[in-house]
């Protein structure tokens, strides 16, 4: 009888398997979820409210933050929409490098993934592992930015600094090691029956509703469709890169965790084979087209709105201008803000008590993107 | 699948090999890896190069930077004697400081590791508390990668060929894009305000101006200055040379910036419009004012505005006195001038032209007429060279020439024309002389780089086709049938000077040479000339002192009626300096005569 | 793809006369246009339903605070025509109400929410718990352009002290060189 009971469960704010500072509030009857409810409101800092009082170029150094471990793309984001807005042209070198820093951070926030994913399994050797490699391309965001997690490097009119010297070679060598640990990982996650057991037929999204619910990136791509701002609604290079076969974009049919895991094992490989590519065909020229005086920089009046893909899918920032050197408005779309709240709330119904972090690292969650 | 999976159960096991492998987490015995040279740490400040603009603090988005005096720094012009305190505690390492920063002083180091227990120990200088930093740099800025536009937005102007044909003005001034974009490269530090003789306010209308606020800026502008028309064509802009930018580029275009902002005005109606000054109430008192150059125009529309009863006499007969007869008018149009001066008696200033005190009306009868007054008579009596030959056809004072040229004369300067100087009176007498079919040679003793005129009018020479021989002393001017016919000079070498000043010419013996030419027209600097009041009972109750007038700090003569400005006052010999003193002799008459009550 | 967006608004206009005002001059894939605020969702669920407008990118409002008007702004994208659709509408910033839209996109709740939230906009039909990201707030909508968050900070927290010795250098220079800065200049300080 007491079996039959609903109770209610909260996962978090403080919790291990949560991706951050939310709660899940979770009806349970036994340990199979009837209910779910995302309550957040414990990250949130007024980003853009305090974007809104700085001027068009102050405001690019909260934009890390708004999503720590993969702070690039937003970074990408405000300065795509910057310039649409402006008309802005950025030069080719620049748009090389933006893609090399981009596609770096796509590798760390993956292999950041990989920790979680498994950790939430219970497997931690791959977390250790994948976040101790991850050092390495901290070492070389260091190079290249001078900051190890926090970049502040694509900023409006280009990237802050050209490529160091013996950028190329030092690069290449961790792209070497990489695709070696990579099969190391498949031997130790991939392989390996537990995460298998795990994964399969757990968190299925619903092919035919998932872009009207609103579900994007890997996520989308795991449902057997094959969607990416990077070919879709291309920026940058990319567009190009595609067209010349550099990187392909597959998807995986499931719907489930494990096809999620594969489009994210898929595309660490495709971003080192980006990397590899820029690094070796990039232009000679400036890296920058310079801004005015950022206290005298002004926008014309109008709003724009930019699409940038992160590892958690479409990341996008919508900026408003008044015509004075301040924004009028931005406002950020993160991939967690539909994936964490609504999504997941409809795809935890009939899952397992013990599958939510599980579900919700494959989801990619994360609060600061959604409170900002 | 079966629940027991073989396969999948032992391959993670081959990760084991991994035991076997150094681990590339975990150094032993300990390595600490050496920062990345660009590393973004904690700041350091070369305190010599900077000025204290304060670009750091405004860009700061965390408010994390306050410019603090610090000891042993002493503020002087182009320099606030301030210099940013960071609280690390606030800084997020964005490095906006430094991108901004137009000296390139400010930079990040390495170093990373700062404690304390105590959270006020966050709050340090540096430069002035970490010291060692400077061995340390990583982050710092170059002119290829600072926020700065270090690039000046170029000025147009006439070509050199088609200049030397007419008088017309040379300089094209900004077009409204030339002048937003250049007003955007100023970073409103103010610097250039201590600098400025009259203390214009010049972020404040440079920055009206980036707004597209030209009225506002025209506003501001005639709140201390009603000639800046004039100056934003002719002024020695002394802002310039302490602009925060021109550390390591060009500095902002101030004089052309505000040059561009009172064209906007177009007449004197125009300025009255834009301007709409408060006018107080007849205040009873009377001023006389003696001059009409830059320092009487500037107090007598002052104390116009302030209620007082204002009369100018002026010995020519058009205002401007030294800006309307010695600039050509190439440089400064008449109706540039002319339309400052309709907008002075709009306001109510009174004017009596063709009138020389001493000689029309004596300086008694001014004395006695008015409640104060004010003398800003300038230097109109030029040196001589003192060499042979300096009489004859042919030969004159460049001062004369110029005046002669303004006043409308057509003089014939024959087909050569020897300069002898190295100031704006010589150059100006140089380019006057190619635009009346001459070909010219300018004479200075010293080397190019020691010439006082501004590089700019020295280049505009040279691109007119005006040569300048450096190092060259006059000795003897040759005639033939009383006229012109050569110049002899001396080569000279340079001597360092045994006091310890710039280096001295020293002439070489026997290094004579001729050159045959028309006319000789010598520019070796001007004096005072104070004959009408020597000719009164003022002589020696106005002290005069190496040719200048002794005044106090609110340009009061040693007779308290009598203040005074300008050129006789002032060491600096220009128009903004006469301004400067006209200006603060209107405060100085106000508070005389306000002060006593009546 | 500029004859494609030219078919959107020519097919839309059609179907919707109410809309008035477009612009369809961006060098890049967007199309914008500006409806009544109760079309907005009959015209979503025309671009979903019949057009292929199936992903709803983003939606979001700007305070024009001097005009008195909120606009609220949906993106919508087709992953066939690759296009992106802004539909704009004003609001009252008195009265801001709407329609709520999230039968159409469950996840436009969460947008709402937000925006109720943050400016004050009343979706009408919203179902959704009365906080979502503030809790036991009481002031006015944080994202309205009124709400001065320098004087909120002030009141709700306080500085450590030490800094109070800081200058500025305008006023320094200023003050020494005994300049003084006519008061309708001072707006052109930094």
């Amino acid at each position: 009888m007491a079996r039959e009971k609903v109770t209610t469960l909260y996962l978090g704010p403080q919790h291990p398997g949560i991706t951050g500072n939310m709660m899940v509030r979770l009806k349970v009857k036994g340990d199979t979820i009837v209910g779910a409810r995302t309550e957040v409101g414990y990250l949130h800092r007024g980003f853009e409210k305090l974007q809104e009082r700085r001027n068009w170029l102050q405001a690019f150094t909260i934009l890390c933050r708004f999503c720590v471990p993969e702070p690039d793309p937003v970074e990408e984001a405000y300065a795509l929409a910057v310039e649409l807005l402006e008309g802005r042209e950025v030069p080719e070198r620049a748009k090389y490098i933006r893609v090399l820093v981009l596609e770096m951070a796509r590798i760390a926030s993956y292999l950041l993934w990989y920790g979680g994913q498994s950790g939430s399994a219970g497997l931690y050797t791959m977390g250790q592992w994948s976040v101790g490699d991850r050092n390495y391309i901290l070492d070389l965001f260091e190079d290249l930015t001078g900051g190890r997690v926090y970049h502040m490097f694509i900023w409006p009119g280009g990237v802050r600094r050209d490529l160091p010297k013996g950028f190329k070679d030092k690069a290449m060598k961790v792209m070497d090691y990489l695709e070696k640990r990579l099969d190391d990982y498949d031997t130790l996650l991939f392989e390996n029956s537990i995460f298998q057991k795990r994964a399969k037929g757990v968190g299925i999204i619903d092919k035919n509703k998932a872009i009207e619910w609103g579900v994007v990136g890997p996520p989308l791509r795991g449902c057997g469709i094959k969607s990416d701002i990077r070919i879709d609604d291309p920026y940058e290079i990319y567009g190009e890169l595609y067209e010349k076969g550099v990187f392909e974009v597959h998807p995986y049919e499931g719907g489930d965790v494990w096809a999620r895991a594969l489009v994210r094992r898929f595309e660490i490989r495709q971003s080192i084979k980006i990397i590899r590519y820029v690094l070796d065909n990039i232009p000679s020229g400036d890296f920058y087209n310079k801004i005015p005086n950022p206290h005298k920089w002004t926008l014309p009046k109008g709003d724009a709105y930019s699409r940038v893909e992160a590892t958690r899918g479409e990341i996008g920032f919508f900026v408003a201008s008044d015509g004075s050197n301040k924004p009028r408005r931005t406002h950020m779309r993160g991939a967690a803000y539909v994936h964490a709240i609504t999504l997941l709330e409809n795809i935890l119904i009939g899952e397992n008590v013990a599958d939510v972090s599980f579900i919700m690292n494959s989801l990619g969650t994360c609060p600061p993107e959604i409170e900002r | 699948m079966s629940f027991f999976n073989l396969r999948g159960t032992l391959k993670p096991l081959t990760s084991l090999k991994q035991f076997a492998k150094k681990p590339h987490t975990i150094e032993f015995p300990l390595e600490v890896p050496e920062t990345s040279p660009r590393y973004r740490g904690l700041h350091y400040n070369n305190l010599d190069y900077c000025i204290g603009c304060g670009n750091c603090s405004t860009i700061c988005q965390n408010a994390a930077i306050d410019m603090v005096p610090v000891e042993g720094i002493e503020p002087k012009k182009g320099d606030s004697g301030l210099r940013p305190r960071i609280d690390n505690g606030r800084c997020c390492w964005c490095a906006l400081c430094v991108e901004v920063c137009p000296t390139g002083s400010l930079s990040l180091t390495k170093d990373y590791i700062f404690v304390s227990e105590d959270p006020d120990e966050f709050l340090w200088t540096p430069g002035v508390d970490n010291p060692d930093g400077i061995n340390l740099i990583s982050f710092t800025s170059s002119p290829e990668t600072s926020l700065n536009e270090y690039q000046r937005v170029p000025m147009r102007e006439l070509d050199g060929s088609e200049r030397v044909k007419s008088f017309a003005e040379v300089v094209l001034g900004y077009n409204e894009d030339e002048a937003r974009k250049e007003a955007q490269r100023c970073i409103s530090c103010g610097l250039c305000t201590e600098a400025c003789p009259d203390h214009m306010h010049i972020p404040e209308y440079i920055n009206a101006i980036a707004q597209g606020n030209d009225e506002d800026a025209i506003r501001i502008i005639y709140d201390n200055n009603p000639l800046p028309e004039m100056c934003g064509k002719v002024c020695t802009r002394r802002c310039e040379e302490v602009c925060a930018i021109a550390k390591r580029g060009e500095p902002v275009a101030i004089r052309w910036l505000k040059r561009y902002a009172t064209e906007r005005a177009i007449n004197a109606d125009m300025i009255k419009e834009i301007v709409n000054p408060e006018i107080l109430p007849p205040n009873g008192y009377k001023v006389g004012i003696v001059g009409a150059g830059p320092s009487g125009l500037t107090a007598g529309y002052y104390l116009a505005l302030r209620g007082f009863d204002v009369t100018i006499y002026e010995a020519h007969d058009k205002p401007g006195g030294m800006t309307m007869y010695g600039i050509p008018k190439y440089r400064l149009p008449l109706e540039s001038l002319m339309k400052q001066v309709d907008y002075m008696k709009k306001v109510g200033v009174k004017f009596h032209f063709n009138t020389k005190v001493g000689k029309d009306i004596s300086f008694e009868e001014i004395y006695e007429k008015f409640d104060a007054v004010f003398v800003g008579v300038g230097f109109g009596k030029p040196w001589t060279l003192g060499i042979e030959g300096e009489d004859l056809e042919g030969s004159s004072q460049a001062v004369y020439f110029l005046e002669r040229i303004n006043s409308g004369e057509i003089i014939n300067v024959g087909y050569k024309v020897v300069v002898i100087g190295g100031g704006n009176v010589a150059i100006d007498a140089a380019r006057v002389s190619r635009r009346l079919g001459a070909e010219v040679v300018m004479l200075y003793r010293r080397r190019v780089e020691d010439m006082p005129a501004d590089w700019e009018e020295i280049e505009g020479a040279e691109a007119e086709g005006v040569e300048i021989i450096p190092q060259a002393i006059p000795i003897k001017i040759h005639g033939e049938n009383g006229k012109v016919k050569a110049v002899e000079y001396l080569k000279a070498e340079m001597v360092p000077d045994p006091k310890g000043g710039r280096p001295r010419p020293q002439p070489i013996e026997g290094s004579n040479t001729i050159i045959e030419c028309s006319s000789v027209f010598a520019a070796i600097g001007q004096q005072g000339d104070y004959s009408f009041i020597d000719e009164s009972k003022f002589k020696d109750a106005i002290k005069i002192e190496r040719g200048r007038f002794i005044v106090n700090e609110i340009q009061q003569t040693t007779l308290e009626k009598v203040f005074a400005g300008g050129d006789a006052v002032n060491r600096t010999a220009d128009a903004i300096s006469a301004i400067a003193d006209g200006y603060r002799a209107v405060r100085g008459i106000e508070k005389f005569l306000m002060g006593k009550g009546k | 793809m500029e004859e494609k967006k030219a078919q959107i608004l020519e097919k839309l206009q059609k179907v919707f006369p109410e809309i008035s005002e477009t612009k369809n001059d961006f060098p890049y894939n967007r199309v914008d246009l500006r409806i009544e605020k109760n079309k907005i969702p009959a015209i979503l669920f025309y671009l979903k339903d019949e057009m292929g407008y199936k992903h709803l990118v983003h939606i979001t409002c700007v305070d024009w605070l001097e005009e008195g008007k909120f606009e609220v702004i949906f993106i919508v994208w087709s992953p066939v025509d690759k296009i992106k659709v802004f539909v704009k509408t004003f609001l009252d910033r008195n009265n801001p109400v709407m329609d709520n839209v999230d039968m159409i996109w469950r996840q436009a709740n969460t947008y709402e929410r937000e925006l109720r939230e943050m400016f004050g906009i009343q979706f009408e039909g919203l179902v959704a718990p009365k906080e979502f990201i503030l809790e036991d707030w009481d002031d006015m909508p944080p994202m309205r352009r009124d709400f001065d968050t320098e004087a909120y900070a002030r009141k709700r927290f306080f500085a450590r002290p030490g800094r109070e010795d800081a200058r500025d250098v305008r006023q320094t220079i200023a003050e020494r060189t005994g300049e003084e800065i006519p008061d309708f200049a001072k707006k052109y300080s930094r």
